[in-house]
């Protein structure tokens, strides 16, 4: 399944792409991608969709309290 | 009070207020006690640095050594450790300042892209059975309600007009600036926007399928396939980090262990190379760019999609192009009119009848060239030969010749008959229709203005009779012409010209020739919002039917590329200059941070360059 948020609060392209492949390796989350210029946030998942939510929320949480994920 | 707390969170409050204790530390530190003005500078630290310090923090979590705000922190404890106080919370608010202007920037390049991009309304008025309105979010419209747009309003949703007439802009999703008139019965893409008049219109998709709800889509994922520039930055910041690290190590080790210079210094010129080499403006410079360029593009109705097209289209040297509803407008117009025993009138009177209820495109033209016409009584087509129709009890029959025998119409000889269109009445040979598919005015001038850009050759490629295409290629001057194609052979013919020359690209409508957009280095698809197989398999989608994007596109594709690597050569340049005063101890701790948020600032502004399209 295909999921997409939106993501705010990022400081760089360069952190987009570390919280990006951090989100990869995600157990079920098989392919996430942080479009930084638009502050999209797409995955693919196997997870169901509440799931998939708070885990992508909790990595983000743990880089950094400023970012926030929303469907 | 609320606006105040914001203000007091915001990371200007924090510079002045930091600002203030720093300045009060700089002035009394010769008249207080040395651990007042300690005081007075951690504090000024804490203020700046406090967000920073618990970034760092989580950093160092995740192992990610090399965060930008880690090497801030160690730049700046390390400053003060050495005793260096002013150095170290200097360090912390220019970071801040940097961070601020950066964001600034983002921000407001995010807001302009936004702009370009917001070209479709979230809600749309609804019109009940009762004529009450109701304004709803444009998702929940339900295909085939009705909705009402108002002068000056946006279409929110693709739909068909069925009440009302108006001038309705299309900029937004064609770039073609004059106003086209629309009324009952054509359809209105979301995106559009009404100037004038008021509209009643039926949905005929939901919003997440709507044209501009599509384009979005588009766009958003246009960033996140990578360019060859982009996969250039992963891979020398892959290498780049790791061997700054090892020669901030050994510039902070090697010279005292010689006795060269002291610890103190060695670690301060260490700390400065580390900020230096922070990869932040390296990796944000070229992804700006080509976003700026999808953007730019986007306003001229040329849909990049994605980065790795922009180095492909500006390096094109053979154009291949589709005749049909590519060169041609895909328009049949009636050229001439030949008529036996009837009167001209009367025959295209009956013609124009018959076809009026087919949607074949050259039904189109024989249907509108007579203003007297009436709905027949009954009409069959048949599927490539023609049409028959009952027009108030005569039988009229429009077709090729294979209609004809069909009827058993008797044919006189000496006619040519190919390619023409043949009228009987009543089962007898009445007249012929010649028609012909206009030229696209600009089509020469296209062909002439992608020469002077360094195209080398210009083919045409179409299923066309070959004596056709040849006048064509004539006409607007391209080199080789291929006529008598079937779709298959048009593949097989580009895939001979990719593998034989440079980067190709081909140009068709999306009707029959998705595999040649894919298989070409650049495919790009002719005035196509409606057709998805088109855009799915094209690189380069024009909105409009106007050839001369074309040229604007390569236009567009180089002038990105320039900014792109003018970021890469500058980001590389002052680092690299910087980091070698540094190496040799002349760069103090405030260049660092130029070198690093600096850079950045500097290379976001460039890149918004490039949201401007250049002229033709």
């Amino acid at each position: 399944m295909k999921i997409k948020y939106t993501i705010t609060g990022l400081d760089c392209p360069n952190c987009a792409a570390k919280l990006a492949s951090q989100m990869n390796d995600i157990e079920g989350i098989d392919s996430a991608k942080i479009n930084f210029l638009t502050e999209k946030l797409t995955v693919e998942t196997a997870l169901e969709e509440n799931a998939a939510y708070e885990a992508l929320s909790k990595a983000a949480k743990s880089f950094s309290r400023d970012i926030k994920i929303e469907k | 009070m609320k606006r105040l707390i914001c203000f007091l969170k915001s990371d200007v409050a924090k510079i002045i207020a930091s600002l203030i204790f720093f300045i009060s530390a700089v002035i009394f530190e010769q008249s207080i006690s040395e651990l007042g003005a300690i005081a007075l500078y951690i504090s000024a630290l804490l203020i700046a640095g406090g967000g920073v310090f618990i970034s760092a923090v989580r950093g160092i979590l995740r192992r990610d050594l090399l965060d930008e705000k880690f090497l801030m922190s160690i730049a700046s404890v390390g400053a003060m450790i050495i005793g260096e106080w002013r150095e170290g919370v200097a360090v912390m608010i220019f970071f801040l300042v940097g961070e601020t202007f950066e964001h600034y920037a983002v921000r407001k390049s995010r807001a302009s892209i936004r702009s370009l991009m917001d070209i479709c309304p979230d809600e749309a008025c609804l019109i009940g059975g009762n004529g009450e309105e109701t304004v709803l979010d444009a998702e929940d419209v339900a295909v085939g309600s009705t909705i009402i747009i108002r002068p000056g309003e946006r279409v929110p949703i693709d739909s068909v007009i069925i009440k009302g007439s108006a001038d309705v802009d299309t900029s937004s999703m064609t770039g073609e600036s004059i106003p086209v008139a629309a009324s009952v019965g054509d359809e209105l893409s979301s995106g559009f926007i009404v100037t004038n008049g008021l509209l009643y219109a039926r949905t005929v998709r939901e919003a997440g399928d709507s044209a501009a709800a599509r384009i979005l889509a588009l766009v958003e994922d246009a960033n996140e396939s990578k360019s060859a520039e982009e996969s250039f930055i992963t891979r020398f910041s892959h290498y780049y980090t790791p061997v700054v690290v090892i020669i901030a190590l050994l510039v902070a080790l090697v010279p005292p262990v010689f006795g060269l210079r002291s610890l103190a210094d060695s670690v301060y010129t260490a700390l400065t190379f580390l900020v230096i080499s922070c990869p932040c403006a390296l990796v944000i410079s070229v992804p700006m760019a080509f976003f700026g360029g999808i953007g730019g593009a986007a306003s001229k109705g040329i849909l990049f999609k994605g980065g790795s097209v922009f180095s492909k289209v500006s390096s094109v040297h053979i154009a291949a192009f589709d005749k049909t509803g590519t060169l041609t407008n895909g328009k049949f117009i009636v050229s001439d009119i030949e008529c036996f025993d009837i009167d001209r009138d009367r025959m295209m009177y009956l013609v124009s009848s018959a076809e009026s209820l087919s949607n074949h495109p050259i039904a189109d033209c024989l249907k509108n060239y007579s203003n007297k016409k009436t709905t027949p009584v009954s009409a069959k087509e048949y599927a490539g030969e023609g049409v028959e129709a009952d027009i108030d009890g005569v039988i009229c029959a429009v077709g090729n010749a294979r209609l004809m025998q069909r009827f058993g119409v008797r044919l006189p000889e000496g006619i040519d008959l190919s390619d023409r269109i043949l009228v009987a009445i009543d089962r007898t040979f009445n007249g012929v229709i010649r028609i012909s598919d206009e030229l696209k005015p600009e089509a020469g001038d296209a062909i002439k203005k992608l020469r002077s850009l360094g195209v080398e050759k210009a083919l045409l490629l179409s299923g066309d009779r070959k004596e056709k295409v040849d006048k064509t290629a004539v006409d607007i001057g391209v080199d080789e012409a291929y006529g008598e194609l079937s779709p298959e052979e048009k593949y097989n013919k580009l895939t001979r010209v990719i593998s034989d020359q440079g980067c190709t690209m081909y140009v068709g409508d999306g009707i029959n020739d998705s595999p040649s957009l894919a298989i070409a280095d650049v495919g790009v698809a002719m005035g196509g919002v409606g057709q998805d197989s088109a855009i799915e398999a094209a690189d380069l989608v024009i909105m409009t039917d106007n050839l001369m994007k074309i040229p604007q596109a390569i236009l567009i594709a180089r002038k990105t590329i320039n900014i792109s690597w003018q970021n890469i050569v500058f980001a590389l340049g002052v680092k690299g200059i910087i980091l070698i005063l540094g190496l040799f101890g002349f760069a103090n701790m405030w260049l660092a941070v130029f070198a690093d948020v600096g850079v950045a600032v500097l290379a976001i502004l460039n890149s918004m360059r490039a949201l401007k399209a250049p002229r033709l």
